[in-house]
């Protein structure tokens, strides 16, 4: 849509510009505009989705959806900070749509308490960009082909304890600029005398080039065989987070996905109140998902079962700011997107961008 | 068992313990949020700023409605919202407030630092080493930022690394030749202060007849020159007159200029004399005394000389108005010599009428986000460009370059702020070894990582603030300095202390300087020779509320650079001699830092209000060492990640925290 839809007569007013002062120093005024000129569907409103929220309502996009059919529980919004106390019971989106609107009075902000799943094709193209949280995998897989094919810019997020991710599909063209330093050319202004008319460079002058990124869809990208000797080479350098999150391919008898296996298998995430059993569960699945691949089981140490329930809150921070600002920068068409993938794990503070795809 | 994701012990030690978060702006807010949400119950926030429009981008926890009321207590009543069953104290103040002692610093397991300045920085690093507390360290700046943490004996301390000083530039740069914007904002600034805010000797706007460059040329031949070439010129006898006559004022001012700034009449004086007249004014700045400028003509041999404005030449200009991007913001337009020339004139007058309203004596300070003062110098920057063949620059790039402003977002500060919280998990856990330096990226580093956690260096055994004995050397002309600037530029700026004590050690134990009110205040316009301080002698200072005592070494020296008071030793990393090994005197200094054995004669610490991040290193250990650009606000540099030859360090991270004071300092 992006690219469809004329977004360039959108007029900051002098109160924008006042609000938006130190963004717009950063990204620019032409950013600003674009992404004033954006809607965006948010599915999940847990902690994750909270913190995305929060991003893109304070960036000053034109429009948000928050979208989830599921109620208020104490576990849900443990990291969850737009939900007042005492609304157990109620819908997540609706229940966050008051304090998500305090953020930025000039957003657009609305709650959609429908499942996600019983939408047609057609809403998922209203949309600039769609961001899915806490959605089972197939989901995820059959909302990137709709939006891909329409240029909607796809992203996806979970956070499981003290472990995260996001991914990206901006499709097979993404235009975007770049602020580079103009070259400033050798010295010439002494030949010439001092009474040369040319007015001095600005050492600090900078131009805007324009670059293009290719994505691929998220079924691509989970359809890796860790099997074919080039994966296996790889496989040092890939994050252990790959695994351990969702990251595989749901039909393929090679799927390495630990969590979001559980998802798909018990309808649920781990919950802390029932760590014993769960963690049983969690470790036969990962021995299952390794095996299938011809994969050490090592590659996940035992102890990720402790660190890998509930949603952390500093870990949805990390990961919806990365998550939030990627999305900005889709929107904005400004600077390089990172591709596709982004793994944060938060025992160790690292956090990798790494791209896969089939191709 | 979990209680979240925390195991239990966790969960309880994070429910139970009590932590200072100190700053609440854009890290503070998404750091409260995140120590409530963590299951944090014991929370105290300190910060004495209060809401502006421009921090509702990213500092959630306000609203509009908010703007002017104090941040410390709004954030507090917003995180109540969502978490009532935290216990959280509120201070709309300064932590460098004598109230918050060692003392207060021991009722708490950790400190977070969410600043935006070096001065609190340095003095919230001081009071936890000498409480012996761990403290979380954090900075972003744009896309970027950095978290660390800080424990006594066991790591860097803030002040371990020297930190790069901000540019400054000479005085003849801004008074006479400037060749960059920024050399004409800073003059601009200056100006306002000598018109209307506190006049300041270092902040002289006028033509420097002192300088070196131009020194041999004497006024007189210049004179002459100028009287040659004008008559050359053949001009209307009247105007003739009237330039001759504004040379040999401006010759008269620059003579008596000559010598010592003695005689002549004050800016501010001058200007009084006319009634702020802003055509004056305008010819006075950017007429006469460029038509001096132009006599020191050995200036202008390799650079385009300046050309001088006449306020009534400008009248007869059209009006011309280049926007910058289509129809952009009023900001951000670039209005043309006549638009600068109005904007100059309206300005004098509006910042005129509001002195006169203060009162008799009254002054001005100059506010980024005060209408006039930043049209006034938007307009006397743009008009000094235009003089010296330079584009001009938007009121929005102005802004940008006399506040200082960092540009700042909320997906950075969130990301930060997560990370302080999972310092502060292994802190409480007891895991201080698996505590990291991480770093925020704009892009992947060459080994993907966007979030680069780097281990934590040991303690400098040379620092000059937690070394065991911190000692420095200091050169200066003892026959110069004053009583009064090794109190404020040595001692309180350049060495962080909030109320130092000094004593001589010269066996009978001067006071110098005493932190009691007034009770050495005949010593301040005297210089340090006065008190048979020499080449060699050495003071104890003491600052009681850091409980931080240093050893300076004076070192007499008659040829320091011009516009140069004193010059730290081993101040810059290539010049630090190496650390000497002479055996340590014991006696007992109060900073308690036993652990280290050598004492300092080093330090390398400049304070200087523009901090640069440097984004680089890995954790794995690497030879290569790899160059970061980094870019704030649109301007790149490239920084160097330096190797060091230090113990067993093999690489060096400059720890840089970026700030966001409005000062721009400029050497003079």
């Amino acid at each position: 849509m992006l690219d469809t839809v004329e977004k360039e007569d959108t007029v900051i007013s002098e109160e924008e510009a006042a609000q938006y002062d130190r963004q717009i120093r950063l990204w620019g005024l032409d950013a600003q505009k674009r992404l004033r000129g954006s809607h965006v569907l948010l599915v999940g409103l847990r902690g994750l989705g909270a913190e995305v929220a929060k991003n893109l309502i304070l960036a000053g996009v034109k429009g948000l959806t928050l979208l989830d059919h599921e109620e208020v529980t104490e576990e849900s919004c443990r990291a969850q900070f737009l939900i007042p106390v005492g609304s157990e019971g109620q819908n997540r989106a609706q229940a966050s749509l008051e304090r998500a609107q305090y953020l930025n009075p000039m957003v657009d902000v609305k709650a959609d308490t429908e499942p996600v799943e019983s939408k047609p094709d057609e809403f998922f193209l209203q949309f600039d960009a769609v961001c899915l949280t806490g959605c089972p995998r197939d989901l995820m897989i059959r909302i990137d082909q709709i939006c891909s094919q329409k240029n909607v810019k796809v992203f996806c997020g979970d956070v499981f304890g003290y472990h995260g991710y996001m991914f990206s599909n901006l499709g097979p063209e993404h235009h975007y600029v770049e602020e580079k330093l103009k070259a400033v050319k050798p010295s010439e202004g002494t030949s010439d005398g001092p009474d040369t008319k040319k007015p001095k460079v600005d050492p600090s002058e900078t131009t805007m080039v324009k670059k293009t990124a290719s994505f691929c869809s998220l079924k691509e990208a989970l359809e890796i065989d860790w099997t074919s000797e080039k994966a296996k080479a790889s496989l040092k350098r890939t994050p252990a987070d790959y695994f351990l999150l969702q990251v595989a391919p749901l039909p393929s008898p090679f799927a390495p996905s630990v969590l979001l296996k559980f998802r798909t298998d018990k309808g649920r995430d781990p919950q802390p109140s029932s760590f014993a059993d769960d963690s049983t569960i969690l470790r036969q699945i990962r021995d299952d998902v390794l095996e299938a691949q011809g994969l050490a089981s090592d590659l996940i140490p035992d102890e990720f079962v402790s660190y890998c329930f509930s949603e952390m809150a500093p870990v949805c921070a990390v990961v919806g700011g990365v998550l939030g600002q990627e999305i900005v920068k889709a929107l904005s068409q400004r600077d390089a997107p990172h591709r596709n993938f982004f793994f944060f794990d938060g025992l160790k503070g690292s956090g990798v961008v790494d791209y896969f795809a089939t191709k | 068992m979990l209680v979240g994701s925390l195991r239990k012990e966790l969960a309880d030690s994070v429910s139970s313990c009590r932590v200072l978060v100190v700053g609440a702006g854009g890290i503070g807010c998404e750091l409260l949020k995140n120590l409530v949400l963590t299951g944090f119950k014991n929370i105290e926030v300190i910060d004495l700023d209060t809401i502006d429009v421009s921090n509702l981008n990213r500092q959630f926890l306000f609203q509009k409605k908010h703007v002017g009321k104090s941040k410390a207590q709004v954030a507090k009543e917003s995180v109540l919202q969502f978490c009532p069953e935290a216990n959280i104290t509120a201070y709309h103040d300064s932590i460098m407030n004598p109230d918050y002692n060692v003392e207060f610093f021991k009722n708490f397991m950790l400190v977070m630092n969410a600043l935006d300045n070096r001065a609190a920085r340095n003095h919230v690093n001081r009071m936890c080493l000498a409480a012996n507390i761990p403290l979380i360290e954090s900075g972003t700046a744009g896309y970027l930022g950095q978290v660390t943490v800080i424990k006594k004996g066991l790591t860097e301390c803030y002040e371990c690394q020297p930190k790069p000083t901000q540019k400054t530039f000479p005085g003849c740069t801004i008074r006479n030749t400037p060749s960059e914007p920024i050399h004409c904002i800073v003059w601009a600034k200056y100006l306002y202060n000598q018109l209307f805010g506190e006049e300041d000797a270092d902040q002289e706007v006028s033509p420097d007849t002192a300088d070196p460059e131009a020194s041999c040329e004497s006024i007189i031949c210049s004179v002459c020159r100028w009287l040659f070439y004008l008559c050359s010129q053949s001009m209307g006898s009247n105007d003739f007159d009237k330039r001759l006559r504004a040379i040999l004022t401006a010759a008269r001012a620059g003579a008596s200029n000559q010598d010592g700034d003695i005689k002549r009449v004050s800016t501010k004086d001058w200007a009084r004399s006319t009634g702020y007249d802003p055509v004056k004014i305008f010819n006075k700045l950017f007429k006469d005394d460029i038509m001096y400028l132009l006599t020191m003509d050995k200036l202008w041999k390799k650079r385009k000389a300046p050309q001088p404005l006449d306020w009534a030449v400008v009248q007869e200009m059209a009006y011309i108005q280049e926007e910058v991007s289509g129809q952009g913001l009023r900001d951000q337009q670039v209005l043309g010599v006549k638009g600068y020339a109005q904007l100059f004139c309206n300005s004098v007058e509006t910042l005129r009428s509001q002195l006169a309203e203060k009162g008799e004596g009254a002054q001005l300070v100059w506010d980024k986000d005060d209408p006039p003062a930043m049209d006034f110098v938007t307009a006397a920057a743009n008009l000094r460009m235009h003089v010296f063949s330079m584009n001009m620059k938007s009121r929005f790039d102005v802004k940008s370059m006399a506040g200082n402003i960092i540009p700042a977002i909320a997906t950075t500060n969130a990301v930060i702020a997560g990370l302080i919280v999972l310092e502060a998990l292994k802190i409480l856990s007891g895991d201080l070894e698996q505590c990291r330096t991480v770093f925020l990226n704009k892009q992947p580093n060459p080994r993907k990582k966007l979030l680069v956690p780097c281990a934590l260096d040991p303690p400098n055994t040379n620092c000059y603030v937690c070394a065991s004995k911190p000692e420095v050397t200091v050169k200066l002309n003892v026959h110069k300095t004053l009583v009064q600037s090794l109190q404020d530029k040595i001692l309180k700026e350049k060495f962080g202390m909030v109320a130092p004590d000094v004593q001589i050690e010269d066996g009978k134990g001067t006071i110098l300087i005493s932190s009691e009110e007034g009770e050495t205040d005949a010593n301040n316009s005297k210089c340090l020779s006065e008190f048979g301080i020499r080449n060699g002698s050495r003071l104890q200072v003491d600052d009681f509320l850091q409980d931080y005592t240093l050893l300076v070494n004076l070192l007499h020296c008659e040829d320091l650079e011009k516009d140069v008071e004193f010059e730290v030793v081993g101040d810059a990393p290539d010049k630090a001699p190496p650390a000497p090994n002479v055996p340590e005197e014991d006696k007992n200094i109060a900073n308690g830092n036993q652990d280290s054995a050598l004492p300092s004669t080093s330090s390398k610490v400049p304070i200087e209000k523009d901090d640069v991040l440097i984004v680089d290193s890995d954790e794995e250990p690497s030879s290569s060492t790899m160059e970061a650009a980094v870019e704030m606000g649109g301007v790149k540099r490239k920084l160097e990640d330096v190797e060091t030859g230090g113990a067993g360090s093999k690489r060096k991270r400059l720890f840089e925290l970026p700030i966001n004071d409005d000062d721009i300092i400029a050497l003079d």
